[in-house]
């Protein structure tokens, strides 16, 4: 006789399986979506951020001016490379800038790769520590732009700005511009760090 | 069904291996945290009590040097007191992430509160050490001299301090990376 029974056999594996995997499907294509939102805004700023990059480092490195007269005792020409800190400044806003082009292909595969975690890791630790060395250029030659400025009274460093005005515009510009790429490389960590939460 | 049954065992054995690895991250965390506590709360100590006297006198040079005659010294000061503030407030966070599974939303919130505090402290640290340099070697381009000749003890202490404010700019940056693997792991 045959065994007519209405009860349905279902297989363990298979339903597990696919409660497995729909909920996958279901979370990707979702977040996905608003990572790679998060991904193509980070693109964008990387591309701001060699903008503003570039632009401290070369009107630093453009900054030199020479006063019309001249007598014999006084120094009569002022550039970048006759401070030191300057010179720290334009190297590491030059390496902060090849820094940040090299890492857009890295972004583009963010991008491409919304959900994987390993480039937007790596992206996010190299950003903390080019925003530490372009910290550290920024205030360092911002220290020594306020002591052009005022000068100290305290230790007799006299104010040079009062004769090179034109040297001190261009290099407080600059140092500007670089505090500008600090704050678009704080946002990026930040993103890297949003984006990399998993639901 | 036993397939099933020693998936399940798998998988939470998997669980708990992970779980016990977030705990270590989050251990180390904590551990830093108090470090680089120490660390900036050093600085600030030896850069705010900076005091130096020499002993003759003339009518004319100035022969009193303290953290509050150079601006960036004073910016050094409250930076680091301000990074060590936060360091300490944030310890019952970091312990909570040792305790708590769930902590992606405060590991987020630490994030952004661990960059501001490593651009803040990058700064002090940075514009005292460019002032320091300075005290030092001084500047024939620009006539200013170095200080350090006359107010040696000054000179060493104030140089001194700067190492422990740049150990803190290590430590926050080895957090921001930990809490950033510790967001990207499953659980």
């Amino acid at each position: 006789m045959k065994n007519e029974s209405t009860i349905i056999d279902v297989p363990a594996e298979s339903s597990s399986a696919m409660k497995g995997k729909a909920p996958l499907i279901g979370v990707a294509s979702g977040s996905g979506g608003y990572k790679r939102g998060l991904s193509i805004f980070d693109f964008l700023l990387r591309l701001a951020a060699i903008i503003a990059a570039s632009v401290a480092a070369g009107t630093m490195f453009t900054s030199d001016e020479t006063l019309p007269f001249f007598t014999q005792f006084l120094q009569f020409e002022a550039g970048y490379d006759d401070l030191p800190t300057y010179q720290f400044f334009v190297i590491a806003m030059s390496i902060v800038s090849g820094y940040l082009v090299l890492s857009l292909p890295i972004s583009v595969v963010t991008i491409v790769r919304p959900l994987a975690t390993a480039p937007r890791l790596l992206l996010l630790v190299l950003d903390t520590a080019a925003l530490a060395f372009n910290m550290a250029a920024a205030s360092s030659a911002a220290a020594i732009s306020y002591l052009a400025h005022n000068g100290n009274q305290n230790t007799n460093w006299l104010p040079i700005c009062q004769q090179f005005g034109d040297f001190c515009l261009k290099s407080s510009g600059a140092v500007v511009s670089s505090f500008v790429a600090v704050v678009f490389f704080t946002i990026l960590v930040v993103l890297s760090g949003v984006a990399l939460k998993r639901h | 069904m036993k397939s099933g049954q020693a998936e399940i065992m798998e998988t939470s054995k998997g669980i708990q291996k992970s779980g016990l690895m977030s705990r270590r991250i989050a251990i180390l965390e904590f551990i830093l945290r108090i470090v680089a506590f120490f660390n900036t709360i050093t600085s600030t100590i030896l850069m705010a009590t900076t005091n130096e006297t020499l002993p003759f006198f003339t009518q004319f040079i100035r022969f009193h040097a303290e953290y509050s005659d150079l601006p960036a010294l004073t910016f050094f000061v409250v930076a680091n007191a301000v990074v060590s503030g936060y360091l300490i407030l944030s310890l019952p966070l970091a312990f909570v992430h040792i305790v708590k599974s769930k902590t992606q939303n405060s590991r987020i919130l630490l994030i952004i509160l661990d960059v501001a505090m490593l651009g803040l402290v990058t700064a002090g640290a940075s514009s005292a050490a460019a002032i320091v340099y300075l005290a030092h070697k001084g500047n024939n381009n620009t006539n200013w001299f170095s200080i350090c000749q006359q107010f040696n003890s000054f000179c060493e202490r104030i140089s001194g301090s700067l190492i422990g404010s740049f150990i803190a700019v290590v430590l926050l940056i080895l957090l921001i990376l930990l809490s950033a693997i510790a967001l990207s792991r499953r659980h």
